[in-house]
């Protein structure tokens, strides 16, 4: 999306979170319509079941709209929508995963996005990310897929932002292991 | 696009971030935001005559406050065609809630007997109210200012007809103050 076109979108999110603050069930809809489908899909890269992934979604808009008193106007509808949609997926989860140690702080970057020399088909890229370890696969969705910087994917799931670096350097390494095969046809 | 059945991406950052679940979500989530917290964001409904004045001016407040983040921070303003005669944005909308015959007769009706009821409000609430409609008046030209340069705004047209269910609480909400509904 143009910046321009963002810029616009958060104003009109803006307008409407006004409107269903004061009960407009109608405007809460319309915010719906509008992120329903980045807020499943999120939830459906981070659960891998399309009967949990509705439940999350679904709850993360009642959530939201019994927090919109404390949604910042200011911020983004959509990311906050996001965090909260990742809390719902978090508490939906039984055990975490055990923790990783966090990478040591280097000068090294850690690439966010996920490049391939050859293209892949969506559908094996998806696959191969959904057959990630949990603790991995929510890092690599938030930052990789969503373009969350290391900081917000590290604030959103309640982890340090080393261990944030740690899973998506794990992630990364398992991806391209299980893309190669893939690659060579 | 190409006529390849399944396309091929070289990053993550191409993947749809957007995926349509297999059904509505809407009705549920609708169902469940109407249950337990309803009368607490009910911001029009007047419960008994003790409460009839501080709610009355809570809506207001509120609608005032719509109304005027929406004029200023929204819509336009100052483009060709803002001085649209209040009563006038009728005639120049297509959304089906406001043409409708009924409710055409029902807001003319509540306009009709609005000096009255005015008259009779405490001065500082007969303000409140004025201030109030005047915003969403102003609103509601905006809206229709924006949308003479942009006919199909899905978005603008759903935002009048939301500013029209303002006035029409407003309106409402006066009338059910059991004033007396003296003719003007």
């Amino acid at each position: 999306m143009y910046p321009a076109a963002e810029n616009e979108r958060a104003e009109w999110d803006a307008a409407l979170v006004q409107r269903a603050r004061g009960g407009d069930v109608r405007a809460f809809e319309r915010l719906y319509r509008e992120h329903i489908g980045r807020v499943y899909g999120l939830c459906l890269r981070l659960t891998r079941d399309p009967s949990i992934a509705e439940d999350c979604a679904q709850e993360a808009f009642i959530n939201a709209w019994r927090g919109l008193e404390r949604f910042e106007t200011r911020s983004a509808f959509g990311t906050w929508v996001h965090r909260i949609a990742v809390n719902v997926v978090l508490g939906k989860r039984r055990r975490p995963e055990p923790a990783l140690e966090p990478l040591p702080e280097s000068g090294d970057p850690i690439e966010r996005d996920f490049t391939l020399d050859t293209p892949v088909e969506v559908d094996e890229i998806e696959a191969a990310v959904a057959a990630l370890p949990d603790g991995a696969r929510d890092v690599l969705v938030l930052s990789g897929i969503y373009g969350y910087s290391h900081g917000e994917t590290a604030e959103m799931l309640g982890v340090a932002e080393g261990t944030c670096k740690a899973q998506l350097h794990r992630a990364r390494a398992l991806l391209r292991s299980r893309l190669e095969p893939e690659m060579q046809r | 696009m190409t006529d390849e059945r399944k396309p091929k991406i070289r990053s993550l950052s191409e993947l749809p971030r957007g995926i349509a679940p297999a059904r509505d979500l809407w009705p549920q989530i609708a169902a469940r935001l109407n249950a337990p917290d309803e009368s607490s964001r009910s911001r029009t409904r007047l419960r008994a005559p003790r409460w009839q004045w501080a709610a009355l001016a809570a809506s207001l407040v509120a609608a005032l406050a719509v109304g005027v983040w929406i004029g200023r921070g929204q819509l336009p303003l100052g483009m060709p065609g803002a001085g649209v005669h209040p009563t006038g944005p009728l005639e120049f909308t297509d959304a089906s809630y406001v043409s409708d015959p009924r409710y055409r007769q029902q807001r003319a009706e509540l306009l009709r007997t609005l000096d009255a009821r005015l008259a009779s409000l405490p001065p500082e609430s007969r303000a409140k109210v004025k201030a109030s409609l005047a915003t969403i008046h102003q609103s509601m030209r905006d809206i229709e200012a924006a949308l003479g340069h942009d006919p199909g705004n899905a978005l603008l047209q759903e935002l009048l007809i939301d500013t029209y269910q303002d006035e029409m609480r407003v309106l409402t909400a006066l009338q059910d103050t059991g004033a007396p509904g003296g003719e003007s």
